[in-house]
């Protein structure tokens, strides 16, 4: 077994991704701190940079890991079941630092940690479903029954996002939380910081699923014992390190 | 359809000469009646206590998950599991059998559970018999279709009680915040509110379809 297409392509452009992430990082930071203040939030507002666009990491993720997994039903390839897991495992890292970050700013704005507020609420109920769905893939015994299991509950998760809107929209969206973006909330000069902070979650996340499916391909090969000691290994394990 | 009816009718009758699930599920809920008892304030006027919708729907989630988990685990002996696999048709009408069933049960379950909040706390449930009935088997429809499919999944994992609530909770919210609502509005007004009911109708049909197709793949050859 060579390594498939999927993990082919997530080798070639890892290193060029962390690359490109390193420099957006530094432009990153450098248009945070030149961006004007909030006038009545002050500086604790500039945590929008980065809350915002980790959101975008953690639904992509989830979004991922659902259509990978339908994808495995329907070609009943592996490769497909590894970038689902490799997706979900992404997702639940951004998703918990979505859920870090937002309680830092709660705190400092709305003066408590957390409000079950609608979309909070559902984050940290998005959250649970990629947890349970990564803790269902650590308990199976693995091979295709995991795959096929993970994958029926992925879809399952995603499908009950807009039924869970519904409902806390129902339950009275008493909402602290600011609505959406179109509001044209956007005072001058925050407008690029936010754009490239949009980038770099994106290319954190590109490169993040890189080495992790990449890292499920070596991993699945050497359980094949086709791989010989010594080949490719050593990124591997630099990868699993991040 | 015969497969449905098939596997409905061994499944009520497995349960019924061993009545394990029932006697478990039913003796599960005065529990809970008497823990809640112990765990709230006192009430020097008596008379129900706040939240009791919650409290009861709490009580029906738990009591069905406590069913649902033997579901299958009474396929694993003797490879009935694989025997299920086998059957001459669409899997998704083994789905449909088994979650009958469960559904059945729940249904009983409920009933005794509603019971027994009815005596313990004073609760009026009797004068809104009818309507929570139907609301309750709302509920128990969308808990059997989903608890259905996630019990077939959990039953073969390791820790497979601990894995069915894991798996269930947090896909339950829409149906019982539904359930929930409908339930304290009943009580409070005695009007069934159209918009929590239309909630949980489009909750149990996109549950159904989800567990009817999904269950095509969680059972093994």
């Amino acid at each position: 077994m060579s390594p498939d297409p999927i993990e082919r392509a997530a080798a070639r452009v890892s290193r060029p991704l962390g690359a490109c992430l390193l420099a957006l990082l530094v432009v990153f930071a450098f248009l945070v701190v030149q961006a004007p203040e909030d006038r009545s939030q002050g500086v604790i507002q500039k945590i929008f940079y980065v809350h915002v666009p980790t959101v975008l990491g953690a639904y992509l993720g989830f979004f991922v890991t659902a259509l990978a997994g339908a994808l495995y039903l329907w070609r009943d390839e592996e490769r497909w079941d590894r970038l689902a897991a490799s997706a979900a495992e992404v997702g639940v890292v951004f998703c918990t630092l979505v859920l870090l970050v937002g309680p830092i700013w709660a705190k400092g704005t709305w003066g408590r940690w957390w409000t079950w507020d609608l979309r909070l609420t559902l984050t940290l109920l998005l959250w649970f479903v990629y947890v349970a769905y990564l803790l269902l893939r650590s308990f199976t015994e693995g091979g295709p029954r995991t795959a096929r299991f993970a994958s029926v509950y992925g879809m399952a998760g995603l499908v009950v996002i807009p039924l869970n809107y519904f409902a806390l929209e129902l339950a009275g969206g008493r909402s602290m939380h600011p609505e959406n973006l179109e509001g044209g909330s956007f005072g001058e000069g925050m407008g690029l910081p936010f754009a490239v902070g949009m980038l770099v979650a994106l290319v954190a996340f590109a490169w993040l699923l890189a080495l992790r499916v990449r890292i499920a391909g070596l991993r699945a090969r050497v359980e094949e014992g086709e791989l010989l000691a010594g080949e490719t290994a050593a990124p591997a394990r630099g990868g699993a390190g991040s | 359809m015969s497969a449905v009816l098939a596997i409905l009718w061994k499944d009520l009758v497995s349960e019924w000469r061993s009545r394990d699930r029932i006697v478990a599920m039913l003796l599960f809920s005065l529990l809970v009646v008497v823990v809640f008892h112990f765990a709230l304030p006192v009430r020097p006027g008596g008379g129900p206590p706040e939240g009791l919708p919650g409290l009861l729907w709490v009580a029906y989630v738990f009591a069905a998950i406590l069913g649902l988990n033997r579901a299958f685990a009474v396929e694993l002996e003797n490879e009935a599991l694989s025997g299920l696999a086998l059957v001459p048709c669409d899997r998704g009408f083994v789905f449909l059998g088994k979650a009958t069933a469960s559904f059945l049960l729940i249904l009983l379950a409920q009933l005794a559970t509603a019971l027994a909040f009815a005596l313990a706390f004073d609760a009026p449930l009797g004068r809104v018999a009818g309507p929570l009935a139907g609301i309750a088997a709302l509920g128990a429809a969308g808990l059997a279709s989903v608890g259905t499919l996630f019990a077939a999944i959990a039953v073969r994992t390791r820790y497979r009680e601990v894995m069915l609530p894991l798996l269930l909770l947090p896909l339950l919210v829409p149906l019982l915040l539904g359930a929930v609502r409908a339930t304290a509005e009943l009580l409070a007004s005695g009007r069934v509110p159209s918009d929590a009911i239309q909630l949980l109708l489009v909750t149990d049909a996109v549950f159904l379809i989800v567990s009817f197709v999904g269950f095509e793949y969680v059972l093994d050859e």
